[in-house]
């Protein structure tokens, strides 16, 4: 199982960092765009805040009970997207997916419920701004980790 | 009074994480003893708040004291054990537990009087050495990926159990609990003193409430014994991995001891 681990990029000094001091890890008190992405199968959530300025995003958090590849991807991507505007985040998931490179089918699933989150948070700031009341915005993830752990395997 | 048991919970990591953090076994050893104390405290002041129909949680305020030398660590946390003299209650409880922190920096004080306890620090150098072993790079990297996923989950599991156990009028129960917790903490001792070995010290993440906050106790259960079986396998599978006797001996007792974890929590169903 360990013995083919890849971590984004290999351990590099970079993941190891974000290992050792995941960025923008917690609650964001002030965020007005709150999203969570959750894997019902194993539990295992992402809530993902943003503070949005109009189309610029402020500030942006998040925290997982998951992994340390959800940790690190959810790290790198709220790094990338705090101070740029919605365009730009969008833009983000399809860099990070190239910065990624070839990940393992549980890997593009942590990948995908930081992104799922994230969006998560569009939409709750966007439910609200139309007059909703809602506290957060959840999706449910389609994909289980736990299904594409056991496909990684039937597939070795 | 969340304030109290924000600055209890900062201090018991502080202390766990130095005690981690130093090389030196004696001091490691006593410091690991005063963490235990202050978790216990820790314990006793949620009680008394919820006696008191007051709340608390696991928010943070803390940073990891990532210093060069033993005496700049030690230092920092006296800093912050006369800090929280202030914050606690005015109570019996209250009283108690600055008798116990004034007799840690006692022992503070005793460390720092001797200047050959001034070592250096390398739990945090990020080298991912292990000294006395050859371990090759890619049994070095899956030996990293346990030990951060793991240190984490058992300091999760630390404070669900806690929150729960703090919750439960059921004799039973809290036993079971606390019997969960206690092994827990060993766990998490003997991962984060490997991730010291290996210069990758740190404090597991913050816990978010909707971790913590258990609205199933039957689901959580047995999610929780579905967790335990996928532990055995990553034990298993590092076991195998790592091509060291000493470690793996340890990672195969580590996954039979899952074992018994799982059958204490069937008796909480």
């Amino acid at each position: 199982m360990y013995e083919n681990v890849i971590m984004p990029e290999g351990m590099n000094a970079e993941v190891l960092e974000h290992l050792m001091h995941p960025k923008n890890y917690g609650k964001l008190d002030d965020a007005n765009g709150v999203g969570v992405a959750l894997d019902e199968k194993t539990n295992e959530y992402v809530v993902f805040y943003t503070l949005f300025d109009g189309d610029i995003i402020k500030n942006a958090s998040y925290a997982t009970n998951g992994c340390q590849d959800t940790v690190v991807i959810g790290s790198m991507f709220s790094d990338m997207i705090i101070g740029n505007n919605l365009d730009y985040a969008h833009g983000s998931i399809a860099k990070m997916h190239e910065k990624l490179g070839d990940l393992t089918p549980q890997q593009k699933i942590c990948a995908e419920i930081v992104f799922s989150s994230f969006i998560a948070s569009i939409k709750n700031y966007e439910n609200v701004k139309a007059g909703a009341e809602e506290e957060l915005h959840l999706f449910k993830m389609k994909e289980s980790c736990e299904s594409a752990g056991k496909q990684g395997k039937n597939n070795e | 009074m969340n304030k109290i048991y924000q600055a209890k919970h900062d201090l018991w990591l502080s202390i766990t994480f130095s005690s981690f953090a130093i090389n030196d076994e004696e001091i490691k050893s006593r410091l690991y003893d005063f963490a235990q104390m202050a978790f216990r405290h820790m314990k006793w002041l949620g009680e008394d708040i919820l006696s008191a129909g007051d709340k608390y949680n696991y928010d943070r305020d803390i940073l990891l004291y990532k210093r060069e030398t033993v005496f700049e660590i030690i230092n920092a946390l006296v800093i912050d054990i006369k800090a929280i003299q202030n914050v606690y209650p005015d109570t019996v409880l209250g009283e108690r537990i600055k008798t116990d922190d004034a007799y840690l920096l006692d022992y503070l004080s005793e460390v720092l009087a001797n200047k050959s306890n001034n070592k250096e620090i390398t739990a945090f150098n990020m080298k991912r050495e292990w000294l006395d072993k050859n371990l090759p790079q890619d049994q070095i990297d899956a030996l990293t990926i346990f030990l951060f996923d793991e240190s984490y989950k058992e300091y999760e599991l630390i404070l669900i159990y806690a929150y729960m156990q703090t919750r439960t009028k059921d004799i039973l129960q809290y036993n079971v609990y606390q019997d969960l917790i206690d092994e827990s903490h060993f766990h998490l001792k003997s991962f984060a003193n490997m991730m010291a070995k290996l210069g990758i010290l740190a404090l597991p993440r913050e816990l978010h409430e909707m971790t913590y906050i258990v609205k199933d106790l039957d689901k959580f259960i047995r999610d929780g014994i579905d967790e335990e079986m996928a532990a055995k396998e990553m034990c298993k599978a590092l076991s195998e991995a790592i091509k060291d006797e000493e470690l793996s001996k340890f990672f195969d007792f580590i996954n039979y001891q899952e074992n018994y974890h799982i059958e204490l929590m069937r008796k909480l169903l």
